[in-house]
């Protein structure tokens, strides 16, 4: 998904369990193979980090579009900071591979609209993957893949 | 600005075919998204969700009402975003129908016929919504 994804989304909730949600515009599998970092504009950011740091939880869809190839990462937060090299890089990967998918739906429109669609990041959190989800629509969405489910 | 009240723009941002994004959460605290294929307008304080599968997102809002959506406006260049609340499953009636029908094309328009299939429409509460503009980017 670090290499084909064209569109993520986290999702986080407060201290009284109320969820919102926040775009993604970008994200990488971290070297340890545990942690994934995903990188997100400027948006509600800090609704976002106090939620982090107060509880911690946080899930993550990644998705391939067209195709619908679905999967959510759950996990445990584990720090944040600001942009540094290669964070807008990574965005802009993931905005070239968006407008192309997008653009047989979108024949006419101009390329500046849909490259506004990956807005620029503005923070970076990592935190550590404990489970993985099919969420690909169809019978087998739901069911975990990391750890297996059991049975 | 945030409102209370669906504003008649949304009603085509809602009706643009794009996947939206929704969160929810559990009674144990754990948060879930998913991609949702349609938001439907029911009217200016309700939307209904299309309830398809046994999913977490369906345990999630039995257990703890609450829930996010974001819908995207691709075209405007911005999101708008729900805060709702679940009030209760509809398998019958005029949202029913007409949301079991906007799925059937939406399956067929993205080749996903025979796995869409409406089982309910879930009609949440609207407690708040908001447009959030995209940054321009270079």
């Amino acid at each position: 998904m670090e290499q084909y994804a064209n569109v993520a989304f986290a999702g986080i909730r407060d201290r009284d369990l109320v969820p919102f949600g926040h775009r993604v515009c970008g994200w990488r599998v971290g070297a340890d193979h545990r942690t994934m970092t995903i990188l997100v504009p400027d948006e509600s950011l800090p609704r976002l980090v106090e939620s982090l740091q107060q509880n911690g939880e946080l899930a993550v869809t990644v998705e391939e579009f067209p195709s619908h190839e679905t999967y959510q990462f759950k996990g445990k937060y584990r720090h944040h900071r600001g942009v540094q090299d290669g964070d807008a890089e990574a965005a802009e990967r993931v905005r070239q591979r968006f407008v192309k998918s997008l653009r047989p739906m979108y024949a006419h429109a101009p390329e500046n609209v849909l490259r506004a669609f990956v807005s620029p990041p503005a923070l970076v959190i990592e935190f550590e993957v404990l489970e993985i989800y099919l969420q690909t629509p169809g019978p087998g969405a739901g069911t975990r893949i990391i750890p297996p489910a059991e049975g | 600005m945030r409102t209370t009240r669906l504003p008649p723009e949304i009603r085509q941002v809602l009706e643009n075919g794009t996947p939206s994004a929704m969160v929810t959460c559990s009674a144990d605290g754990k948060p879930n998204t998913t991609v949702i294929s349609q938001v439907y307008y029911v009217d200016e304080t309700h939307t209904a969700l299309s309830f398809q599968f046994f999913s977490k997102t369906i345990r999630n809002v039995r257990e703890n009402p609450r829930a996010f959506v974001c819908v995207f406006d691709i075209a405007g260049q911005a999101h708008w975003a729900l805060e709702l609340a679940f009030e209760r499953s509809e398998t019958e009636g005029p949202v029913f129908d007409a949301m079991d029908m906007q799925i059937e094309a939406i399956a067929s328009m993205t080749g996903m016929s025979g796995i869409f299939k409406l089982r309910a429409a879930d009609i949440y509460r609207v407690l708040s919504v908001e447009r959030v503009p995209h940054r321009a980017v270079e």
